[in-house]
């Protein structure tokens, strides 16, 4: 009897351990997205997406009304000109829900879906992008999928499906003409906007999970794990690599004027000065890696970084602590109105604002 | 510690894809490591699973259990004693078995680290690799997790034109694979009990009917990866036992094991 027990014991051990190495669908899986207007923050965090009032931090809604096991957030959603949520999830489910959080169910307290698209091969990751009545959303399966907004389907199905490669994990971005987006099969993709054929594509050597940059003088600019900043030709994809940098660039750069600002994950945070072709300063070392991008917010860039700080950075490269939320933050702190929300994991709470002089207004952190 | 053990079993992952370019065949590879690194443990188990074996026709055990078939305690305490002057591991046949959880987990870790599904899961592959300098993370990331049917950083399961519930991914070939490799491996291991009321064989029985369901629990659920690993060893097992004229086939058969005991009576 003893052995059978002690047998059952170490079988159960073993569930155990296993089941809690999954990170099963609550928080922790990996970092949250965060999105934000200047009402509402919208938090993709596990099995729920949370609505959060920008004004006192309360809860609004979360969607959907019961966790499920078949869905898991961590994309961060976009916000259409008409307010639509939109947010891709990464559970079994593969959906790409748009929720209308102007017309609530008064049962589930939760907003009612616009449409919803359960067709991709593989979970959503990447922020989609809005272009004029489309919605471009690139997919773990590395298809860039494009929706009619303006379509009036409930069922939504892809107006267009390009096959690109490897897994996309970036936001696209668009010139205009053109649409760009990078792989993390370290390709950077050049798609012509009306016709959706691939312009060209470019390899750079290392996965590229973030999002390529335009800069004013039309120039466009990638940080990938090659560990080099590279500069591209948008009309031809002619590249070069512009600067080196210690580690992967995670985090897509910042463009403030003429200045790119990104950080690596040795922890080293750059200035690169795309008129001049060099780094405005040598790297500073806050104090730990960063996978954010950094927010302009003054006359300062902060950057946050895993340790659970964030800096603020001065034009001149000094930098002094702006505010200690704990945890660790992966995820890019977004500006909501005058305050900057912070999400990090393995904090007391999910979501934080601060004002502009880095004093938290209010912590969220849900009820249940 | 354990997060060393985790960095070495990827950046090994990591290596053998770097070689082959296909994680489906780097984890089998990975696997046939894995069983020669733990051949001795293995090796200790037949011995074990044989020595039990040639006691059920000792005569002086037989004995024994007869004397003393109304006193449990004694006999347990006789047992014992017969264990250690005949230098027996009572848990040297199932010891083996279960040192193959922390592997299995740890594996479980390398296989879902190595693919990084998750950006959090990209982040920690890429403090793993530096366990071995002269892997290129760089260029080999992102893994490619396709391997025949399956994508081995989730479950595996052939869609099905209906939903059912409990199979969100379908119908799950390599789980009932795992689930009847794992019987048939712990079948061929179970040594022939000539006696009735045989502990170690009520044990080994026991095993054969758990670990088959846990395993192929084990495989529904998580990254098939982990499935491939599971069929890869137990194949391994079952080849490694019939090679060494070690495999008891008779207990494949219903009742196999009890045609033992009825003829140990006669």
């Amino acid at each position: 009897m003893s052995k059978k027990f002690s047998f059952l014991t170490i079988v159960l051990l073993a569930v155990v351990l296993l089941s809690g190495c999954t990170g099963g669908t609550g928080r922790g899986t990996t970092w949250p997205g965060l999105a934000a207007n200047n009402d509402t923050a919208f938090l993709a965090d596990g099995s729920l997406l949370y609505a959060v009032s920008i004004k006192d931090g309360k809860e609004l809604w979360h969607y959907p009304a019961s966790p499920s096991a078949k869905i898991v957030f961590y994309s961060t959603p976009v916000i259409t000109p008409d307010g639509l949520v939109i947010v891709g999830s990464a559970g079994t489910d593969r959906s790409l829900v748009a929720l209308n959080p102007a017309d609530i169910n008064s049962e589930t307290k939760s907003p009612v879906e616009a449409w919803r698209f359960t067709g991709a091969q593989d979970h959503w990751v990447a922020t989609p992008l809005v272009i004029e009545n489309r919605l471009v959303a690139p997919n773990a399966d590395g298809k860039l999928y494009v929706f009619d907004l303006s379509d009036g389907q409930t069922n939504k199905q892809p107006v267009e499906v390009i096959d690109l490669a490897g897994r996309l994990w970036g936001q696209p971005v668009t010139d205009g003409k053109l649409i760009f987006v990078n792989s993390l099969d370290h390709s950077v993709f050049a798609i012509d906007k009306d016709s959706y054929k691939i312009v060209w594509h470019e390899d750079l050597g290392g996965a590229i999970p973030n999002s390529p940059v335009l800069t004013t003088d039309g120039s466009l600019y990638v940080g990938s794990f090659a560990s080099e900043l590279e500069k591209f030709d948008p009309a031809t994809g002619n590249h070069e690599a512009v600067e080196k940098t210690t580690a992967w660039v995670w985090g897509t750069p910042s463009l403030v004027e003429n200045n790119l600002y990104f950080g690596d994950l040795s922890g080293n945070f750059y200035s690169y000065n795309t008129e001049e072709g060099k780094y405005n300063w040598n790297p500073i070392q806050p104090d730990g890696p960063i996978t954010t991008s950094p927010l302009v917010v003054n006359d300062l860039i902060l950057v946050a970084t895993e340790s659970g700080s964030i800096y603020g950075v001065d034009v001149d490269g000094q930098s002094k602590l702006w505010s200690q939320p704990g945890g660790k933050i992966y995820t890019s702190p977004v500006m909501a109105g005058n305050l900057v929300l912070v999400s990090p994991l393995g904090a007391d709470a999910f979501l934080y604002a601060y004002d502009s002089n880095g004093h938290q207004a209010w912590a969220f952190k849900p009820e249940n | 510690m354990w997060e060393l053990f985790i960095s070495i079993f990827t950046s090994v992952l990591l290596w053998i894809y770097d070689i082959v370019g296909n994680f489906g065949i780097a984890i089998i590879l990975f696997t046939i490591l894995i069983r020669v690194v733990t051949w001795p443990l293995n090796a200790q188990q037949m011995k074990g699973a044989a020595a039990m074996q040639s006691l059920q026709t000792d005569k002086e055990w037989q004995d024994i259990q007869k004397k003393y078939a109304k006193d449990k305690e004694k006999l347990a305490q006789e047992q014992m004693r017969v264990y250690r002057e005949k230098g027996i591991n009572p848990f040297g046949s199932c010891l083996p078995t279960l040192i193959q959880f922390p592997i299995i987990i740890a594996l479980y870790q390398s296989i879902t680290r190595a693919l990084a599904v998750t950006p959090l899961g990209l982040l920690q592959l890429s403090r793993s690799g530096s366990a071995f300098s002269f892997l290129d993370i760089t260029s080999l990331i992102p893994l490619n997790s396709k391997f025949l049917w399956m994508d081995l950083g989730r479950p595996e399961g052939i869609p099905l034109p209906f939903e059912i519930g409990f199979l969100p991914y379908g119908f799950p070939i390599l789980a009932i694979i795992v689930a009847l490799t794992t019987y048939v491996q712990s079948k061929l291991t179970l040594p022939a009990s000539t006696t009735p009321g045989d502990q170690s064989a009520a044990m080994g029985n026991m095993m054969s009917i758990y670990m088959p369901l846990l395993l192929g629990y084990f495989a529904l659920t998580f990254p098939s990866g982990l499935a491939v690993y599971f069929i890869t060893s137990n194949v391994l097992g079952i080849i490694q036992y019939a090679m060494q004229g070690k495999a008891n086939w008779r207990n494949l058969l219903p009742g196999g094991n009890k045609q033992v005991v009825a003829k140990a009576k006669k």
